[in-house]
Parts: structure tokens; sequence; C-alpha cells
């Protein structure tokens, strides 16, 4: 990969971070202002104090579009993409692999099958939709996923990157293939729609109500892993030498991947499977701040963020009236990456 | 803290690598493990730094039974230099070294000056100091090897184990490497290849064969042409060098 020759001193470190914060609040705002109804850069900051002072807003429709529409849904990317490349950053420490995805090793395909599951069997049989109870089915999806994947791959021998990305494109295959069986066998034209549109991502049924749960358990989880960067490092550096620096690697090993199955499950039950974000953000990052965990996590949560924001504009605005899945997008710079990093010489895809 | 290994047995599978291993290192000692390859040198450390686990027998950390002390607080006592496990994250040769102080520190615990203190007093030992910016995938395997060895400085063990850490090093980093281990003055149990590097450089051998410790004690009593035959299968004569007054081996062809 991109290696530096220096390691970066702190002081860089917060040019870095304040570099990107501005870039976010940029994008946020631009994400905010575009789209079938243009809102004026000026007016977005006039909407928002309206909002704050909590005065007449001087003009209802962009008010409207601002607070009910626009907003939710760039918070949604935001959080949506933060939370996606920190469950890239912890998978790939777990199996110390800088390739491993939630996407890619078949853990969002678990989450989609919970999801699936939920809403074609399950939301008849509880009545009302109920957000807690979607991601909580998609969150048992990742996690058997997670836990299958695991065990695929090191069976009978240690964890290799063929083994891990073999064993992944296995489950992926196998729980789309499942959830595919339950559409097929017990959709309704109303559902398929629903969850076909679902398997490619979209930020488009984003609302102030659906976004909490996502947005309680990414800062949680962006917390909780800051704490952790001693043993996140320690991880990187292999069994042996992880547990002769004390480190309890199983059960942590397993709480991390519990985390990261919760958390895709909650991702994924907000906003379909958004491939390769786990992989891109990662990248970038550790070109920019390093494999050192802290500096890592909050470089790589704010980069993705933007990054998620920036994709979902693309995706209302490039065709004019019609709103593409974001999956799409990230997939179509995604793959690319993906290849650019295989065929990389110096690169250890090697077991 | 001193190592007692008492009547060990490890399985790799069905098979049995080492077989009722009794072992001790004590007082600030230095004991090297010598064998030919597979005799279970490498199995037998794996057990003592807890990556594999014994099938029986007991490892005592002081009065201490290993299985019962958390792997943290063994962290804290113990640390290992074995091959250095390539990977493909690239960190600085500084912050591969601060990360021997991790079983010392609390999770948000920031490093103290004293901390980074030890790191560059061992980067400056193992003459990395120059190279302490590089990241580890521009160094040589030799160089590699002197960041674990420095990084299990760093951990400021009273008992450091190590499974051949000279290899890959020429014959400067070999004496080197061997002589900061000694003038650390902790007890260390070591894997060693070369007979006469052992002889010079530690207190106490065991020679071992086939999962089994054959003969133990001081390198002049243990070194002989007799056990090195029973050892190695090869022939040689065992001298001392009137000059440096080392043990010397010259070996016949076959």
């Amino acid at each position: 990969m991109i290696s530096r020759d220096n390691s970066m001193n702190k002081i860089n470190v917060y040019i870095v971070l304040i570099g990107l914060t501005v870039l976010l609040l940029f994008t946020v705002i631009l994400g905010i202002s575009v789209g079938t109804l243009k809102i004026p850069i000026s007016q977005t900051y006039a909407i928002f104090m309206e909002k704050i002072l909590n005065l007449e807003p001087s003009n209802e429709t962009y008010s409207g579009v601002f607070w009910t529409i626009r907003m939710p849904r760039v918070l949604m990317g935001l959080i949506i993409g933060a939370g996606l490349s920190l469950c890239g950053i912890i998978m790939q420490a777990v199996v110390q692999n800088p390739l491993a995805e939630p996407f890619l090793l078949g853990i969002s395909a678990g989450g989609y099958l919970g999801a699936t599951i939920f809403i074609i069997l399950g939301s008849g049989v509880l009545g009302a939709f109920s957000g807690l109870g979607l991601a909580f089915t998609a969150f048992i999806g990742a996690l058997s996923a997670a836990v299958s994947v695991l065990f695929l791959a090191s069976y009978k021998s240690s964890i290799t990157t063929t083994k891990l990305i073999l064993s992944g494109t296995i489950i992926n295959a196998l729980f789309t293939a499942i959830a595919n069986f339950v559409i097929v066998f017990s959709g309704t034209d109303n559902t398929i729609s629903r969850v076909t549109y679902w398997t490619m991502g979209s930020l488009s049924s984003a609302k102030w109500d659906n976004l909490l749960l996502p947005t309680i358990a990414v800062c949680a989880a962006t917390i909780y892993f800051l704490t952790q960067y001693r043993t996140l490092n320690a991880m990187l550096q292999g069994e042996e030498t992880a547990i002769t620096l004390g480190v309890r690697l199983n059960f942590y090993r397993k709480l991390y991947i519990m985390l990261v199955a919760l958390l895709t499950g909650i991702l994924v039950a907000a906003c379909g499977i958004i491939g390769f974000v786990g992989l891109i953000i990662p990248h970038i990052a550790r070109a920019l701040a390093g494999p050192d965990h802290r500096r890592l996590i909050p470089v790589a949560v704010l980069i993705g963020s933007t990054f998620l924001v920036a994709v979902d504009i693309l995706a209302r605005t490039m065709i004019e009236n019609i709103e593409l899945p974001i999956g799409i997008f990230t997939a179509i710079v995604g793959a690319p990456f993906f290849a650019f990093i295989m065929i990389q010489k110096n690169y250890q895809f090697r077991d | 803290m001193n190592l007692t290994v008492e009547n060990v047995d490890i399985f790799l599978g069905a098979k049995k690598i080492v077989k009722g291993i009794d072992l001790h290192v004590a007082n600030h000692s230095f004991a090297a493990l010598l064998g030919p390859n597979g005799s279970g040198k490498s199995t037998l450390l794996k057990s003592i730094y807890r990556v594999l686990e014994p099938r029986s027998g007991t490892i005592y950390l002081d009065d201490l039974k290993m299985k019962n002390i958390p792997v943290k607080e063994i962290a804290q006592h113990i640390s290992v230099v074995s091959q250095f496990q390539s990977n493909s994250f690239d960190f600085t040769v500084k912050e591969i070294v601060l990360m021997g102080r991790t079983p010392h520190l609390r999770a948000l615990e920031r490093e103290s000056s004293a901390d980074y203190q030890l790191v560059d007093e061992a980067l400056h030992k193992t003459g990395l100091y120059e190279l302490k910016d590089r990241s580890i995938s521009k160094l040589s395997g030799g160089e590699k090897q002197r960041v674990v060895l420095a990084r299990a400085i760093v951990q400021s063990p009273t008992l450091m184990i190590l499974d051949e850490p000279s290899n890959h090093l020429d014959i400067k980093y070999q004496l080197e490497i061997l002589h900061i281990i000694k003038k650390l003055g902790i007890n260390a149990l070591a894997a060693l290849h070369d007979i006469s590097l052992a002889a010079q450089f530690c207190d106490y051998i065991y020679f071992i064969k086939e999962g089994e410790i054959k003969h133990h004690g001081k390198p002049k009593e243990v070194i002989t042409k007799e056990i090195l035959k029973e050892i190695y299968e090869v022939e040689c004569e065992v001298y001392e060098d009137s000059r440096t007054n080392n043990i010397s081996i010259s070996y016949y062809s076959i």
C-alpha cells in the first residue's frame, strides 16, 4: 500500500483532523442544498438560524425540505459512512488483514437475510413495523454470517487472506440465496420491490425517527473503540505477539466481532447493503495517518462520513428526477479500488 | 521471576512433541535450549509463553502456577523474542517498540516520558535509533529481528524467552544480541542453533532431542564430543581456545 517514510507527528494529525472536519461540514452543507429542489447556500444558513432561534421560517418550502428531507438524510449518510468505516477497521484488526470488510466477508449479507426475514415474515406477525426488531434480526443474521466466515476460514488451519476472502464469498452467496428464496417464496409485490431496492443500499428512507438508533450505535462504538487502540494495535502484530504483549486475544476477538456484527446489523437495517466503504476508507485513512488506531479511527470516521454524504449527493443528482441506489456508486468506486489493491506488487496477498 | 517447568507433555494434534520435560531457570541466569531441528524446542517455548497449552505437567512462575496468572500480568514479567511476524500494516520502528509497554499501561493511560525513555534506550542498545522513524516494511530481516528484541526489552521483563533470536543476523549482531541479553541480568531461556555461542554466553545448557532433555549442565560439562555425537549425530572435536578461553568445536567431514 501507500507507505510513509516518516511517522506523522501530532501537529500534522491535528491539521489533518481539522481539515477533514471542515471538508465534512462543507459536504454536509452542499448535501443539504442540492437536490431536485435547490436551496441556495446563502439560504441554508438563514434556515438553520431560524430554526435554532425558533423564528417563523421566511421560506416555508425551503425550510420544510431542509428539515424533514435533506437534514435527516445527510445525517444518515454521515452516520452510516462513519459506522461502515469503523466496522472495516475493526474487522481488519481482528483478522489481521487489511482486506476484511463487512460486505466482502458476507456479514452485510447476513444482516440482509435477517432483515429480509423480518420484513417479509416477521412484520406481518408483529403487526407494526418496529425499527428495533428489524435491527435485532439483522444483527442475528450478521452475527451468524461473521461466525460462519471465521469458522470456515480458520477450520483446521490458521486464517489466510485467500481462505478469508473465499469464505466471505461462500457465506455471501449462501445468505443472499436464502434471503432471495424467502422473498420469492413468500414476498408480495410490495415487499419484493422494497427488499430489492434495499439490496442496493439507499439513504432515501432516512427520517428523524429512524436516525436515532444508528446514531447512538455509531457514536457509542466509535467512543468505545477509541479506548481500545492499544489492544487493536497489538492485534495487528499477529496472534503470538498479541498474546505475549498480554492481550486476551480470544476474548477480545469474540467481543469485537460481536460488536461489529451488531453495528453492521443496525446499519444494514437502516439503509441496506452499502459495499466497499469499509475497505476503501480505512486504506485511505492509513495512507494519511498511519496504522496506529489512536490516529486512524478519528481520521477514518471523518473521511467515511464525508465520502458517504458526497456519494449520496451524486446518487441524488446525477440523473435528474431519478434517485439511484447509493450502493451502485460505492461499488463503482470500490470494485476498481479493490482491483488496484490486489495488483499492487508489494501487497501481501500471499498466505 | 524464576521459571520452573515440571514434567510437561505437549501434543500437536495426535503427536507427542514434548515428553515429560523438567527445566529450571533462576537467579538471573541465561539458559540455552540446544538440539536439532524438530526436537521440540520451539514447541516447549510456545507453551511457556502460552501460545500452546501443555497436555499435562505444570509451569510455574516463582511459586505460582502460570495458568492461574492473568495474561496481562504474565506479560509484565515475561517478554518473548521470536521470529518477526510480518503483516500488512506498516508501523514505524518506534511505534512497534513502544508497544512493548502495552502490558504495563491501562486502556486510556498515556505513555509517560519514562516509557519513551525506555524506548529510546532500547533503540540505542539495539542500534536502531537512526532507523526509528523508518517503516517496518523497509527493514532487512536482521533489522526486524532487532526491532523485536527492542520491543522485548521495553517490556521490562524479569524473564525473557527467545526462540532462535540470532537467526538472520550477521555475526556482529549475533554477538551483540546475546551480549545485550546477558547484560540485562534477568532470567533468560533461549533456543539457539550455535553451540559455540551458547557456550560462550549461557550459564546453563539443556540438550533436547526427540522431545526429551537428554543432558543438562554447565557449558563446559555438557558440551563434549560424545554428547554432541548423541544429540546431533556428528563427529567433532571440542577444545578450549587458549586466546579467547571459549569452547571451540571443529567438525569432521562425513
